[in-house]
């Protein structure tokens, strides 16, 4: 690899690598402005000077947001919410995905319709929401679990990788004496694990990004997931605004609830995605090339 | 032939009719007597569905009842309990400009979006292809990929504050002799914002498809092109874009399936009442007629009419994707 041709720098290299580094810079700035105003002392952000790089650096606002009970609580919600739903989803989904993935199984094709009519043919937000009122689910977390705890989208991923395994291993197993169950607890999980690893962060991103399920199904303060208790925080300026039929400027608005604040909250709550990202990033890559397309 | 293998494979097996394969003639009470632990692995995800996407189903009925939410003791029994009205709902909502509005801005948002987003994570794919340095692609990768990891309500909030009164961009017009822009609250730019937005958290990850198409492209065409004497545009041109090419039909024949939904996620967490005229689409009009305003049969009425045409959209779409390039996605 060391003798890779040596070639000249042309003007194409030149424009092409400004673009690229561009394109980076343009996804990069409105991360690093929120980051700046959440390290800034208050007075310079009032004042509009904090651009993309803290002014009078401190770190009092994010200790106030990580200190606020509401946000503790949230933060919270929405980790048990990810821990559960994701476990739950897992065992749902690995645990239909593998007959499914066998093709001589009696009445496959039956099943498989259910599951792709349900994927296509939603009932709609208020059959759902009435749904969920009458399950009692309203103002419980089992309706933060259940709205995503199940994706037919990655129940086919792992059920085509399932069919992509070498079955020679698992008839072995058979003819050991051992049982479907056993099979795919002890030959087949183990031999799915880089698909399992995808699917799993998917779920948990999922649950973890979800705003839209507690908008629908929690009013209760304590019970309302970080992501939700941040859109309450960046439209609350805006509802009031709605009410008081006064539209003249939403940022003055804004600022009575911090922008510094809100900006802090925004950038406490990414941090766990951040820090999980570089392994996001691989599986999540992995996850859309396999599986996805079928030919 | 056929025949013989089978008696093989059999013997291979222990001489006993292997699991789930189905021996003759064997009747299916018997079959599933015998594979019933396969059955039973599908038992909680199947109640899962039934549970919570079948019966709900029955729900859509509301479009056609005048319903009543305490006509019986929970609001699903008082579905039964609402009389029928034939169409009523769904010829009042027709009728009404604000749903007229929201029908065209959710084409116009979709539209635009396929306009101007689509096309660019294929020419990002293409040209980072081209930079040499393997190290620069995969850290700009890391990069273009991180937004697709925010959830909306995160973006919407990078979004709000970057072009606020206060925020950098209205700083640098301002700088730069211009008026300031209310990005958020004006009907003529907001859509703009909208796509911007869009764009920004997706491209990059839209993008991966693409550069995994190009690496399967046959590396020897490159080879014999620059023995050829082609120039980079060329190689792009004659190569790279015509190897694409059954990819991008394949995507933009999906992305067509999905015109219906505009955007509900981001809509939803961006939006404001100032900005209904240019922003309003189906999927919020449902959330704030059905459970804002608890006009439930209205609601499900304009959500059954958008999930039928989406519907509609995203088989033909797979039945053309499979006539056009022999793939489908399932």
């Amino acid at each position: 690899m060391k003798e890779r041709r040596k070639r000249k720098v042309t003007a194409f290299d030149v424009i092409n690598i400004t673009v690229m580094c561009l394109f980076g810079v343009v996804t990069l700035l409105p991360v690093l402005q929120v980051v700046a105003k959440a390290f800034s002392s208050e007075g310079p952000v009032i004042a509009g000077l904090v651009s993309f790089w803290p002014i009078d650096p401190q770190i009092d606002t994010v200790l106030y947001v990580l200190k606020k009970p509401e946000f503790g609580g949230s933060f919270r919600v929405s980790v048990i919410v990810t821990i559960l739903g994701t476990l739950i989803a897992m065992l749902l989904t690995v645990s239909v995905a593998y007959p499914l993935s066998k093709p001589k199984l009696r009445g496959r094709k039956f099943f498989l319709y259910i599951f792709v009519f349900v994927m296509l043919f939603n009932a709609g937000m208020v059959p759902n929401y009435l749904m969920y009122r009458s399950l009692k689910l309203i103002n419980t977390i089992w309706a933060l679990v259940f709205s995503g705890v199940f994706s037919v989208f990655n129940m086919f991923i792992v059920k085509n990788y399932f069919e992509s395994l070498p079955e020679t291993v698992e008839e072995a197993a058979k003819i050991d004496g051992a049982s479907n169950m056993c099979t795919l607890v002890q030959i087949v999980l183990p031999m799915s694990l880089p698909v399992l690893a995808t699917v799993t962060l998917f779920y948990g991103v999922g649950f973890w990004n979800n705003y839209m399920s507690g908008v629908l199904y929690i009013t209760d303060a304590s019970l309302k997931p970080l992501q939700q208790y941040l859109y309450d925080l960046i439209t609350e300026a805006m509802n009031t605004i709605d009410e008081a039929g006064n539209i003249a400027d939403i940022d003055s608005a804004m600022n009575l609830t911090g922008e510094s604040v809100r900006s802090a909250t925004i950038v406490v709550s990414t941090v766990p995605i951040l820090i999980l990202y570089p392994f996001l990033q691989k599986y999540f890559v992995k996850g859309m090339t396999i599986g996805s397309v079928k030919g | 032939m056929s025949r013989e293998t089978k008696t093989i494979e059999n013997v291979s097996a222990g001489g006993r009719p292997q699991l789930m394969q189905p021996t003759k003639k064997e009747s299916f009470g018997r079959y599933f007597f015998r594979n019933y632990d396969m059955y039973l692995l599908m038992v909680p995800a199947l109640v899962f569905v039934i549970l919570f996407h079948l019966i709900p189903m029955y729900g859509i009925t509301l479009a056609f009842k005048d319903y009543n939410l305490f006509a019986a003791d929970t609001p699903w029994k008082s579905i039964g309990a609402s009389p029928w009205v034939g169409f009523k709902y769904f010829i009042n909502v027709f009728a009404r400009s604000d749903f007229k509005r929201a029908l065209t801005n959710t084409l116009l948002i979709s539209f635009y979006k396929i306009i101007f987003i689509f096309p660019i994570p294929i020419l990002f794919a293409i040209f980072l292809n081209e930079v040499r340095s393997v190290k620069f692609q995969k850290g700009l990768q890391l990069v273009v990929y991180l937004p697709h990891f925010l959830s909306w309500a995160v973006v919407a909030g990078l979004f709000v504050t970057l072009l606020s009164s206060t925020g950098p961009v209205n700083k640098m017009l301002v700088d730069l002799g211009f008026e300031k822009v209310k990005f958020m609250m004006d009907n003529s730019v907001f859509r703009k914002v909208l796509i911007f937005s869009d764009g920004w958290k997706e491209i990059g990850w839209s993008s991966i498809i693409y550069f995994a198409a190009i690496a399967g492209l046959d590396q020897e065409c490159y080879e014999a092109a620059v023995v050829d004497g082609a120039s980079r545009f060329q190689q792009i041109w004659y190569i790279t874009l015509p190897g694409l090419l059954p990819t991008v039909v394949m995507m933009l024949i999906m992305r067509m399936g999905s015109i219906m939904d505009a955007g509900f996620g981001q809509i939803f967490a961006m939006y404001n009442p100032t900005v209904y005229d240019s922003a309003d689409i189906i999927g919020t009009y449902v959330y704030r007629m059905g459970l804002g305003k608890m006009d439930f049969s209205t609601g499900t009425a304009v959500g059954l009419f958008n999930s039928i045409i989406g519907l509609i959209l995203v088989l033909s779409s797979n039945r053309f994707a499979k006539k056009a390039t022999g793939k489908s996605i399932w």
